[in-house]
């Protein structure tokens, strides 16, 4: 489904990723690990489009096509999403519009009829249920005074409402006690399937123990310097970065 | 020639009352203001004022499906063209009755022309303990092209009563018109009014709109200004509180392009205690736009415990727009709680982002986020329908398909 070659990307003049490779099929779920500073966040952005970024160098193939080729909404319409580490606040539209808008739009792209208002609410009502979100959520102004377990929710909402191919889930555990994490993971482990994959990136090894990873990598100065099975997550827990960005080093 | 010269002619050839001519007079003494008076420092009327007008309307005709083309949807209507009044609706405890004269107290040129020569408009009285259940439209049609055409309106509002009322002005010649209107309302004691002015006229056409509001103890007035059409529009908003406990509020939405200028002076006068004013205006700029923004508040030497709150904010959304924003507080008492506020700004470049990584594309994102930020003025607009319609002209004036809704 995703394949990144070689990616090299800088912004200004630093080099922040220093040639990636990483591929992700259906139905697969990866774990992007790493210390502060090392480029996840930055891989993140550049999947999900961000302009500020300059690709010097290498590929990223979605589904046989050039990724980098695509605006970010159209991304998106292909099936990328991208959960943000720090979703933004945006006064004066409420969740229900911004989900409808964008679910609209979606579906404009991809050739489909705008959903019936009423099925709408259904799907909305259903996918509130599963991530245990209350009544009176959407009509709140989208973010805006939402403490940080809120936000990350919401960003799983949307994933559940777009239902992506690929989501890209950033630092979606940061921020969240253990209860809202365990119904972040339960909301994702219920929206997987054959079909679609999940690219979590993530500092703590805390997330994977809800949600279970194939494969766990290990992000270090723009590098892959590790991959491994869902043991790897742990032995880094128990061992910290120190023990192989040492080895690397070596 | 010019306005001035076709206004000359013109009142010649009226048959003007003694009162009226020295008001007339009066009028070209002073002449069309200009970019030296203070109040148009930034609004010129000086090419406009040179064009020439024509000032006897047609005699023509309207079929009711062009009314309801251009009408809110709503039952009650008071519909003028061309000067005359063709409609008005009979509701109970509420008399309409055609022109009819009254004094003003502004002396500025532009309102002695007004009471000068202005002979069309209507005159609105609601009874004592009268709710008026469903808003009012008014409608101004014009079909004379190149017209000049003047307005002179008064509403009546009785004690304990309450009224919405949506006013809006229609031409149809697609010329170059010019309409200068004057609306008086009287808001007697423990009254509640909201006045609604759509003004989304056609391209070439210019609008003078002033507007005065006297209150009395214990009543709240509120006038939303929604700006998108026309190529020139002036409003002059001027509150006046005569009463404790009484309450005025503002709002505007502007949404210009292409070469519009839109301009809100607004004022306040606070002469006596224990009264608040609310003012909320809201510009957005595309193309080559401009907006003016004037708003003044005076708080009297005994008006004590006055709470005024006032704020212009602006997103300039192209390189050639401009804002120029002046806010004016003259505070002669000393227990008062004033503050004002203006912003100036471009979209948020990081939400845009967080809407196209959504699916949403890049205008359609843009609209959102200029929905978002008049929405604030939307919510204080009670009239169903004129929500409806100012979302649905935010997206035909920003080209996307959306409803903004839900």
């Amino acid at each position: 489904m995703l394949k990144i070659k070689n990616l090299k990307v800088g912004i200004e003049d630093n080099q922040i990723l220093k040639g990636i490779n990483l591929e992700v099929n259906a139905g697969e779920i990866h774990a992007i690990m790493g210390p502060n500073g090392s480029g996840k966040s930055t891989l993140s952005s550049i999947i999900a489009g961000k302009e500020e970024y300059e690709v010097e160098e290498g590929s990223i193939d979605f589904d046989g096509e050039d990724l980098l080729e695509l605006d970010p909404e159209e991304r998106a319409h292909k099936g990328v999403f991208l959960s943000f580490q720090y979703p933004i606040e945006i006064p004066g539209i409420s969740v229900s519009n911004f989900i409808k808008t964008s679910l609209t739009e979606k579906r404009k792209a991809l050739g489909l009829n705008s959903l019936p208002t009423k099925d709408l609410l259904k799907m909305m009502r259903e996918k509130m249920e599963l991530l245990s979100i209350k009544k009176g959520y959407l009509s709140r102004n989208m973010n805006e005074g939402f403490s940080g377990g809120e936000k990350k929710r919401n960003e799983i909402f949307q994933m559940a409402m777009l239902e992506p191919k690929l989501a890209i889930l950033d630092e979606t555990d940061s921020g969240l006690d253990i209860d809202a994490l365990k119904i972040v993971a339960n909301g994702v482990n219920k929206l997987r399937s054959e079909n679609n994959a999940t690219v979590i990136i993530t500092h703590y090894q805390r997330l994977l123990d809800h949600i279970v990873p194939d494969f766990v990598h290990v992000l270090y100065d723009g590098k892959i310097i590790k991959s491994g099975g869902k043991e790897l997550a742990l032995e880094l827990e128990e061992k910290g970065y120190d023990w192989i960005t040492k080895q690397s080093e070596e | 020639m010019g306005l001035i010269e076709n206004l000359k002619t013109y009142s010649e050839e009226s048959n003007l009352s003694e009162d009226k001519k020295e008001l007339f007079n009066s009028f070209l003494s002073k002449g069309f203001p200009t970019n030296k008076d203070e109040e148009w420092k930034y609004t010129s009327l000086k090419k406009i004022v040179a064009s020439d007008y024509n000032l006897n309307s047609n005699a023509s005709d309207i079929d009711n499906n062009t009314i309801k083309k251009y009408s809110l949807g709503v039952k009650d209507k008071i519909v003028f063209l061309d000067g005359k009044l063709i409609y008005y609706p009979e509701i109970k405890g509420v008399k309409i009755f055609d022109y009819s004269e009254f004094e003003c107290r502004n002396d500025d040129a532009l309102n002695e022309l007004n009471s000068a020569l202005a002979n069309n408009g209507y005159n609105l009285v609601v009874e004592k303990n009268i709710v008026v259940e469903h808003p009012i439209e008014v409608l101004f049609f014009n079909t004379t092209e190149n017209g000049f055409s003047q307005y002179r309106n008064k509403i009546d509002i009785g004690e304990n009563s309450e009224i919405k009322l949506v006013e809006k002005i229609q031409d149809l010649s697609n010329s170059s018109t010019l309409e200068n209107h004057f609306t008086q309302i009287n808001c007697d004691k423990n009254t509640k009014v909201e006045f609604n002015k759509i003004q989304n006229n056609t391209k070439e056409s210019k609008l003078i709109n002033c507007m005065n509001i006297y209150q009395e103890k214990d009543s709240t007035c509120e006038v939303n200004t929604l700006i998108f059409g026309g190529s020139f529009v002036r409003n002059n908003l001027n509150f006046e509180q005569n009463g404790s406990n009484c309450e005025s509020n503002m709002n505007g939405i502007s949404l210009l392009d292409g070469n519009q200028l839109a301009d809100n002076h607004t004022f306040v006068d606070h002469k006596t205690a224990h009264c608040r004013s609310n003012e909320m205006y809201k510009g957005i700029y595309l193309g080559d736009s401009k907006g003016v923004f004037n708003g003044k508040i005076m708080v009297r030497k005994d008006a004590q415990k006055i709470d005024a709150f006032q704020s212009n904010n602006n997103l300039l959304l192209s390189e050639s727009s401009t804002i120029d924003s002046k806010p004016q507080l003259e505070i002669y008492a000393d227990d008062v709680k004033c503050s004002h506020g203006c912003t100036i700004g471009q979209l948020d470049e990081e939400a845009l982002f967080y809407m196209r990584s959504r699916g949403i594309g890049v205008e359609e994102a843009k609209a959102v986020l200029t929905y978002a930020f008049a929405s604030e003025v939307i919510e204080k607009i009670t009239v169903p329908e004129i929500q409806f319609l100012t979302k649905k002209l935010i997206a035909s004036k920003l080209n996307v398909d959306l409803d903004f809704s839900l």
